[in-house]
């Protein structure tokens, strides 16, 4: 059989076409997650004993079980709860939850690191809870934690590939349908391969700008 | 809402069997993992171009596409190049190609994280490589490689169930099957997502049980004061 | 209501069995220029943490320009604790210049400066703008207000913490040993700065080691020693004619071994 270049680019434009898809529900995720984390994290901050025992045990559930699964239970096991969803909304609220609870615990992690003298400073001009976490804690967390949330980001990125399973019509899936129709399965998927590892290029340039601009402001 | 019993009550042999299947297949990726691992970190430890190059292409690969992507490439690459093999086997070279990924880096870090001098000293001492290798520096490294290894072990555990789509038939692919059984999706991914947890539970205590024998502490040295806890700390009673 | 920019009664604040603030009873009229010292440990930074409500003591009241802080004594003798939201608001009558300083590094000069007029006061961003812009004018810094804290030097950071501090226009400036960070040679100029302050009438509560300032600048120097004010009066007087022994030999241990103020000593010696 071999492996012939010219149907990885006679798949190219096809395969291309989806990558928006990709690439679209990727950064939708991953801006839901962004909010849901840094909620979740000042939820927690509260020091509610209940709300932080239940956000623990979510937070072990989402971490201990495959994504897979996760989003099965979100296409395939929420209709049983009542709520059916599209595939490509199930698909994004999977991931967007499962990487909200991520994100919480990368900002978690770098708590620590922002100094006392930081917020004491804050409140003895008298700034109240909301603009210290708005103006001081918080984008000096997205500062310190860049690399790790761009990383969770190239995470979110490859788990929209998992949705082709759940049908979404996103470049895997576009890969698998001209692979059956051309009996080529091998091409088209190492053109999604090759697509997959361009788009995380891009996020990871992009990251990469952030970085830069905010390395102007230290010494 | 009522919850379909025969899913458990009927159909428990396959889930055990895939569960099986899963740990299986873990264990395997550990093994082979880690002997990519070793012999990639100490090639991009010596420091040759062209091998490091190698590596350096290979493990950015495993980290730039989707692991459901790679578990295809092998999965229609093997035939494409004249080898027919079983979904089984093209899956676990998969998982076994990815793991390696991971567990290259852990080594590689733990041991670029030795101070230099030991590396020097050993051979000062006349010690040839694999001599230096094997009795300064690779007891030095195992023990702080085993958290992020068994972290990383978890990881492959849960990537496993990607194998569901070349129909592998670990849990997932299982839990596929009994759903199309039974049409009773809730319970099925209910059911198997509970296997799942109970077994990265088992490990991430086992890791936390290594960590209080032998980790180092971890607590904050210094207090921190009462009106930054209540920003920066999410654990302990809420601020006064 | 008082002439007092600050009045403390009764302040106690206790870790464990130590009294760290031992019924401090403190008035500041307006205008005037405070300087506290005493042994590390004594409770110096303890007093400007409480008076902050950074820490807020456990028993005793606060008043800020007439203002209850924290907790309020009612005309009929009982106590109310006041809300957060209230001590926030009282405490943005106080500034603080942190001896770390403290300024938030992913932020501008000038937004360290315009931030909290804009959030806390409800100052629109040009007047924030106009009236940070005014202080870096007069602290002589102008020519950084775009830089990041990182970027500039150590007694350029220690003018933005103040001048972070005075943008609010509170009723009382507190410092927390604001030469102690500093290299030696811009000791001085620090102390000329605040010298310039005291001359512009500001209020201002002062915890030094540098006995120059207390005797040239201040006008009432206080000296404390586990949790209490051993000594308040006019510096010279505080420094030269107290007859309480800890306080002596405070001075004595200080003033032996600071050319500065030994010089400065003989100097008055002189005049009188």
């Amino acid at each position: 059989m071999g492996f012939e270049i010219d149907a990885v680019w006679g798949a190219m434009p096809r395969l291309m076409n989806a990558v928006g898809v990709n690439f679209r529900i990727a950064m939708i995720s991953i801006l839901l997650a962004l909010l849901g984390g840094t909620l979740l994290t000042i939820l927690r901050s509260f020091k509610i004993r209940i709300v932080n025992a239940v956000i623990a045990v979510f937070m072990s559930f989402v971490r201990g079980t495959p994504l897979l699964i996760q989003i099965f239970l979100a296409y395939y096991g929420l209709p049983a709860l009542g709520l059916r969803l599209s595939p490509q909304a199930a698909g994004i609220l999977a991931l967007s939850l499962n990487s909200a609870f991520f994100v919480s615990e990368i900002l978690r992690g770098s708590l620590p690191s922002i100094e006392d003298g930081q917020i004491e400073a804050a409140t003895a001009l008298g700034l109240r809870p909301r603009p210290i976490w708005s103006k001081v804690v918080l984008p000096q967390l997205f500062r310190k934690t860049l690399p790790m949330l761009i990383n969770e980001a190239t995470v979110v990125l490859k788990g929209t590939a998992l949705l082709a399973v759940i049908t979404v019509v996103e470049t895997l899936r576009v890969a698998q349908q001209i692979g059956s129709s051309t009996f080529r399965p091998f091409e088209p998927i190492v053109g999604a391969a090759i697509l997959f590892l361009a788009m995380n290029l891009v996020l990871v340039t992009i990251g990469w700008v952030f970085e830069r601009r905010f390395a102007k402001e230290r010494r | 809402m009522t919850l379909d019993p025969t899913v458990i009550t009927d159909y428990w042999p396959l889930f055990v069997q895939g569960a099986f299947l899963t740990l299986r297949l873990a264990a395997i990726a550990f093994v082979g993992g880690m002997l990519i691992g070793a012999v990639c970190a100490a090639l991009s430890l010596l420091n040759i171009g062209p091998v490091r190059a190698v590596i350096t292409v290979y493990l950015a690969l495993m980290r730039g596409i989707p692991f459901i992507v790679i578990v295809f490439l092998v999965h229609f690459g093997l035939p494409a190049f004249g080898m027919r093999t079983p979904a089984i086997v093209t899956g676990t070279v998969a998982l076994t190609l990815f793991a390696g990924a991971y567990y290259v880096e852990i080594i590689r870090g733990a041991v670029e994280a030795l101070p230099k001098g030991q590396w020097e000293s050993a051979r000062a001492i006349g010690m040839s490589p694999v001599a230096a290798a094997r009795h300064v520096i690779v007891p030095q490294i195992i023990s702080p490689s085993i958290p992020p290894i068994v972290n990383c072990t978890m990881t492959m555990i849960k990537e496993s169930s990607v194998l569901s789509a070349i129909t592998v038939s670990e849990l997932t692919y299982q839990g596929l099957i009994v759903q199309g059984n039974t049409f009773a999706p809730f319970e099925v991914f209910i059911t198997v997502a509970l296997i799942y947890w109970a077994i990265t539970m088992l490990f991430h205590m086992l890791a936390q049980a290594y960590d209080r024998r032998f980790g180092a502490s971890t607590g904050r040295s210094s207090r921190m004061s009462p009106i930054a806890a209540r920003y920066l700390s999410i654990d302990g009673k809420s601020g006064t | 209501m008082t002439g007092f920019a600050l009045r403390t009664t009764g302040l106690v604040r206790r870790f464990g069995d130590l009294r760290a603030l031992d019924e401090v009873y403190l008035d500041i009229p307006y205008g005037q220029v405070v300087s506290l010292v005493g042994p590390s440990g004594c409770g110096k930074s303890t007093l400007l943490r409480c008076l902050t409500y950074l820490d807020p003591p456990d028993d005793g009241f606060i008043e800020v320009g007439g203002d209850w802080l924290g907790r309020e004594r009612l005309s009929n003798g009982t106590i109310r604790r006041r809300s957060r939201r209230d001590i926030d608001r009282v405490r943005r009558k106080i500034g603080m210049v942190f001896q770390a300083l403290n300024l938030w590094p992913h932020m501008s000069v000038l937004d360290n400066l315009s931030v909290a007029q804009r959030v806390a006061l409800g100052r629109s961003e040009a007047e924030a703008e106009s009236r940070a812009r005014a202080l870096l004018d007069r602290l002589r810094i102008s020519e950084i207000a775009d830089a990041f804290p990182g970027q500039i030097s150590g007694g350029q950071q220690q003018r933005v913490a103040i001048a972070r501090a005075m943008a609010m226009d509170p009723e009382i400036l507190l410092f927390d040993e604001p030469t102690s960070a500093l290299d030696p040679e811009l000791v001085g100029e620090v102390l000329r700065l605040l010298k310039e302050f005291a001359q512009s009438g500001m209020t201002m509560l002062v915890v030094t080691h540098e006995l120059a300032f207390a005797r040239d600048v201040a006008d009432r120097l206080l000296f404390m020693d586990r949790g209490r004010i051993l000594a308040d009066g006019p510096p010279q007087q505080v420094i030269t004619q107290t007859r309480d022994r800890r306080v002596r030999d405070f001075f004595d241990k200080v003033t032996a071994f600071h050319p500065k103020f030994m010089q400065a000593a003989a100097e008055t010696e002189d005049e009188s």
